[in-house]
């Protein structure tokens, strides 16, 4: 949304801010899966294929995808990357927010149209990496976090929300 | 009213600095038009045909008298003069320039108000009851539900960028005023819990909303909303704006289906980390309690001789007022549709008078309808008649609540750039025709909705008589629907007869009403009662001239 050009390159930043090397990999279908090697597999082969491979992997999962599916092969998951084709399609936040309530820990990443501005709303339901394009990621981090000091409701951070807030004030 | 606390204040104060620099960034060129587009409709900024609008959020239609103060003082330095209720109980100014807009904000927040969530596709302001807290036939107060909504829903993460924007509407009343059948989510508060409608909406496809869960307790309803919304986030279309709010999932999926995913949903979640616990909920109730009910003696001989002294008076009682739970007072309603002039429009004159009134009247408190209207809840019946001339002196005493010339009709061609034809005029024309007081009340209850395009702004699809503005060929026209009706029993009106040129329809709305005058069997029966029973076929032929 704001302050975006596109020119600048994709770089990795985590949720408290820290640049990140990228070592995973999105493999093209018909790239065979290597043994321990950072590969980020799409959403359909992993459904197809973790069942049968040893290893942690990466899948990406897209809006239209039921990330619940991959559920019984979470343990062999290490990383997931939402794709936000258009920042607009906000599918990719349920997945995040699902994902945590089934209890995953590892790193959920946001990939795609992740903008300066999308980025409290992703911290709060459970996305902790980003690929953005931003002129200053680690400052669109610091901005975003700056934003609000109080949130409505709870998610999947660990934010408590205002009505606990006011709880804990009163004694209650 | 509910009372902000020093979290409220933050929340909005955060906002408000982020889209001043936001603004700042705007004006210094740093971003472009497109750029700044979805920031600004975060914040109720549209781009409309002439000039910025803003749209500021009115909480479920409750306003204090200085809230209203405030209007009259944006209407008055940043505006025309006048400001827009809007069917959606909120105001918008429609004269904005941009580089106002962040004081505009800095002085809605010193009234603890804002224009957070009243555009973009997330859920906006929850609409309710005008009468909440007043009307006899209330079940239980919607008001506090209601704030317990937009705190929850005011920046929640998962749910800023929906398919669609997403209305919730509530009533706790038998009668439904809110209209909550045409939401996409209606909610009717009964004595063991919510009632939860679903899918209901106007626009291109009108539908009702369907019936999903009965019984929500109130200390659950939130993460039911929350599970409501997630299936819709999650499998509401986004390949097509006009089939991607939730009516159409839950007319693709079927209702009950729709239910079943919603239950499932609602059971994998952690309810216990997002339902505000019941000291909460009684925190926001006891913002709400019932005013400090002057005891002014009323003198109901006095009422009648002033009434019998002053006929104006006395149509408006009739008219303008509502029965009170207590039986010293009454509510009333302040109709913003004189004759010839735009429905809804106030000018910064008549809100300080109105505050000035709800001071001295109604215990400082000011709703809005989704008629468009401002209500004064609490009136007692020994100050009606200093009321009505107070009112009379700044042209707001018009007589015509729930009757012909009480119309709604969205902003159309003359400020939103997507109308395909005016609707104020037509209003305006509408209402001179009917101006006729004795022939208005004999017409009785008579909802008349005007939208000027398919986007339903008007509500056409649920007025008694609809008109839907259309264009053909260049040329603005006119199409007729009747039967419609947005209360408890809510039935989506049809298309009747031809269209028409905007100078034939006051001329066709006469004849249909005087063809309705001839059939009903007496005055008991209302317009929308005679066309149930005879069918909007028996008026089609009188829509048109005869040959």
């Amino acid at each position: 949304m704001s302050l975006l050009n596109s020119s600048h390159e994709p770089k990795l930043v985590t949720a408290d801010g820290t640049l990140i090397p990228d070592g995973w990999r999105l493999l093209a279908d018909d790239e065979t899966v290597g043994v321990d090697e950072p590969n980020v597999l799409g959403f359909d082969r992993a459904l197809a294929e973790l069942d049968g491979l040893n290893g942690k992997y990466g899948v990406r999962v897209n809006p239209a995808d039921d990330v619940r599916k991959l559920l019984p092969f979470i343990d062999k998951i290490a990383l997931i990357e939402v794709a936000f084709p258009g920042y607009r399609d906000g599918r990719g936040y349920s997945t995040a927010r699902i994902l945590r309530e089934e209890g995953f820990t590892g790193p959920i990443r946001a990939v795609g149209d992740v903008l300066r501005d999308q980025l409290l709303y992703m911290i709060r339901v459970g996305f902790d990496e980003f690929l953005v394009k931003d002129a200053d990621p680690q400052g669109a981090i610091a901005h975003a976090k700056s934003l609000f000091d109080y949130a409505y409701q709870s998610a999947a951070d660990d934010l408590k929300p205002v009505w606990q807030l006011r709880q804990e004030a009163t004694g209650a | 009213m509910y009372v902000y606390d020093q979290f409220d204040h933050a929340v909005v104060a955060a906002r408000n600095a982020e889209f001043k620099d936001q603004v700042a960034r705007r004006l210094a060129g740093e971003l472009s038009e497109d750029q700044f587009k979805p920031l600004r409709l975060m914040n109720g900024l549209y781009l409309q045909l002439h000039a910025y609008m803003l749209r500021i959020a009115v909480p479920y239609g409750v306003l204090s008298s200085a809230q209203m103060r405030t209007f009259a003082h944006i209407a008055r330095t940043y505006d025309r003069d006048f400001g827009h209720f809007t069917t959606r109980q909120n105001i918008q100014f429609n004269w904005i320039k941009l580089a106002d807009t962040p004081q505009i904000l800095e002085d809605l927040a010193k009234v603890e108000m804002h224009a957070i969530q009243t555009s973009g596709n997330c859920i906006r302001n929850t609409t309710t009851d005008q009468f909440a807290g007043a009307a006899k036939d209330e079940i239980d107060d919607p008001r506090p539900w209601a704030e317990l909504i937009r705190q929850w829903s005011t920046f929640h993460p998962e749910f800023t960028f929906l398919p669609r924007k997403f209305k919730i509407a509530i009533t706790g009343a038998t009668r439904d005023r809110a209209a909550i059948r045409v939401h996409d989510i209606g909610l009717q508060l009964t004595a063991n819990g919510f009632d939860v409608y679903v899918g209901g909406g106007m626009g291109r496809t009108p539908h009702l909303g369907h019936l999903i869960k009965s019984g929500v307790p109130g200390e659950k309803l939130l993460s039911y909303l929350e599970a409501a919304l997630r299936v819709y986030n999650r499998y509401g279309r986004r390949d097509n704006i006009y089939k991607a709010r939730i009516k159409i999932l839950v007319s693709a999926l079927g209702p009950q289906e729709y239910a079943r995913q919603v239950e499932e949903e609602w059971a994998s979640l952690d309810q216990a980390k997002i339902d505000a616990p019941y000291a909460e909920i009684a925190r926001i109730k006891s913002f709400f309690p019932e005013p400090d009910y002057t005891a002014k003696a009323f003198d109901a001989a006095a009422l009648d001789r002033a009434k019998a002294a002053d006929p104006g008076f006395a149509r408006w009682v009739r008219n303008n007022t509502l029965a009170h739970r207590r039986d010293d007072h009454v509510s009333v309603t302040i109709s913003l549709k004189p004759t010839g002039l735009p429905p809804g429009d106030a000018s910064s004159e008549q809100m300080d008078v109105m505050a000035d009134l709800a001071d001295d009247y109604g215990y400082a408190e000011l709703r809005v309808s989704h008629e468009q209207n401002v209500i004064l809840p609490h009136v007692a019946k020994a100050d009606l008649y200093d009321l009505y001339q107070r009112l009379d002196k700044t042209g707001l005493s018009s007589a015509n609540v729930g009757k012909i010339t009480d119309m709604i009709a969205c902003p159309g061609l003359d400020y939103c750039s997507l109308a395909n034809a005016r609707s104020i005029p037509l209003a305006q024309d509408i209402s001179k025709r009917f101006e006729d007081a004795g022939y208005t009340d004999k017409i009785g209850d008579l909802q008349i909705k005007i939208s000027g395009c398919i986007n339903a702004c008007g509500h056409h699809h649920v007025g008694h008589i609809g008109i839907l503005g259309v264009d053909k060929q260049g040329e603005e026209f006119y199409q007729i629907l009747l039967g419609g009706r947005a209360d408890e029993q809510a039935a989506l009106g049809a298309i009747t007869g031809k269209g028409m040129p905007a100078e034939a329809v006051p001329a066709a709305i006469e004849r249909v009403v005087n063809l309705y005058l001839e059939l009903r069997t007496d005055e008991s029966e209302r317009f929308i009662d005679t066309v149930g029973r005879l069918g909007r076929e028996a008026f089609a032929g009188a829509l048109h001239e005869p040959a």
